[in-house]
């Protein structure tokens, strides 16, 4: 029962800025947010609106002085869950086939099956998962084009702001992190994906298909906070357009110390896992390991 | 009635907050609910991405040495922590605590290292209780 006392304290200290900041959002901005996205079937339609209201009609490029600073690193600091209810109890209507994946993987979780198909192998998360994984993140911002890059597996996305469109429909393919372009609203950065690839949204969550695109619209709201209104679109998830929002933190670091380092995953191999017949997660053989034996799962 | 909050505080963060939710594996080979502390010095501390890992070797009660292996978040966690690569050097002594591996293998998930000179090393940031002290 101590141990119990004490782990909630580690994760208090470790892990609560998600729970804590989860209702940060309120009840009716929330449900306006939702609204907003609501009202268009596809993320293409949306994004073709918020371009139309934009200044110029969102063609304008605009200089480097005129862009947002947003230099720094980051870490993920909470918001809405891509399927659970957000602010207020409003939940996401999701399908049939979402639903039986999610209560598939909440047994799994109650049975301590866990095996990440996307990262236990160093694979890319990819995105719109990428919005919700840690560590540190730098975003690079340009006039023509803006970075969004996580020190997680090194990955970047990136964002045209050229004025380019997407790709001609018989050149696109499945990617890991979709295919980019938006367009500055002032000091506020918005974003088209699609060409996203079918693949897990995380571990034991439902699988995105490559119908899923999003909207973003990433702004700083102060010194220490940047965020992103997300609308995702993906009739193979959702039976409506769902949104979140998510929240980065400025992480301290005054004496620059910090700094993102490459990830390679065959670096040591004590961090090789594999999958379990019963399809969950156990290391492999360890290197300091003197007297090694099979792993029990 | 206080340790009594407190304890049921403890299960609903467990249940709600999985300890590390995206990392680059899952923890779950790892028993969150059982504690080992052991003696030892270091070995080696591989400084590595995605996760660290200290190696201790630990003299067993027959006077064999078994090495044990801590696991940690790669190098950028450690530093926002504290914990730096020439902390824990060779043949450093520690009385180090984590979560032991399910199938007995001498791995852990680590918690908390305390080096012979005192100072304490939390790879996973300090909980707030210890913080207070």
């Amino acid at each position: 029962m101590r141990h119990l006392v004490l782990l909630g304290f580690l994760i208090l200290a470790t892990g609560t800025a998600p729970l804590a900041q989860a209702n940060r959002q309120a009840p009716d901005e929330f449900r306006r947010m939702l609204a907003m996205g609501a009202k268009y079937a596809t993320g293409s339609e949306f994004y073709a609106a918020l371009k139309k209201a934009a200044p110029g009609g969102g063609r304008q490029v605009p200089a480097f002085t005129q862009l947002p600073d947003w230099s720094g690193l980051w870490m993920a600091s909470g918001g809405g869950n891509f399927f659970s209810s957000g602010p207020g109890g409003v939940a996401p209507k999701l399908t049939a086939a979402a639903q039986a994946a999610l209560k598939q993987g909440s047994d799994n979780e109650k049975n301590g099956i866990e095996y990440d198909e996307n990262l236990s192998q160093c694979g890319p998360p990819g995105y719109p998962r990428w919005l919700v994984i840690p560590f540190l993140r730098e975003f690079i911002v340009r006039p023509e084009e803006t970075w969004l890059t996580s020190e997680t597996v090194n990955n970047v996305r990136r964002i045209y702001t050229d004025g380019r469109d997407h790709p001609p429909v018989d050149e696109r393919y499945p990617l890991y992190y979709g295919d980019s372009i938006g367009f500055w609203d002032g000091q506020k950065l918005v974003i088209h994906t699609n060409q996203l690839m079918e693949r897990s949204m995380g571990r034991n969550q439902p699988v995105q298909s490559e119908k899923m695109e999003t909207v973003e619209i990433w702004q700083k709201i102060n010194p220490a906070t940047v965020k992103a209104d997300v609308w995702l679109y993906d009739p193979a998830l959702y039976a409506e357009p769902w949104y979140v929002e998510r929240r980065y933190s400025q992480v301290p670091n005054e004496d620059k110390s910090l700094r993102i380092r490459y990830w390679n995953c065959n670096e040591n191999p004590n961090n090789d896992v594999l999958k379990t017949p019963d399809g969950s997660t156990n290391y492999k053989d360890f290197t300091f390991d003197d007297k090694p034996k099979e792993p029990s799962k | 009635m206080i340790g009594r909050t407190l304890t049921m505080i403890g299960a609903a963060l467990l249940v709600a907050m999985p300890l590390r939710v995206e990392a680059h594996h899952s923890a779950v080979m790892f028993d969150d609910q059982k504690e080992v502390t052991l003696e030892g010095t270091v070995k080696e501390f591989q400084y590595t991405n995605p996760h660290s890992w200290l190696l201790v070797d630990v003299t067993n009660k027959d006077g064999s040495v078994t090495t044990w292996g801590f696991e940690a978040e790669g190098p950028s966690t450690l530093l926002r922590n504290g914990v730096r690569p020439a902390d824990l050097k060779f043949g450093t002594k520690v009385t180090i605590t984590g979560h032991p591996m399910k199938d007995g293998r001498p791995g852990a998930l680590w918690m908390k290292a305390v080096r012979d000179d005192g100072k304490e090393f939390w790879p996973g940031g300090r909980p707030r209780a210890a913080a207070a002290q």
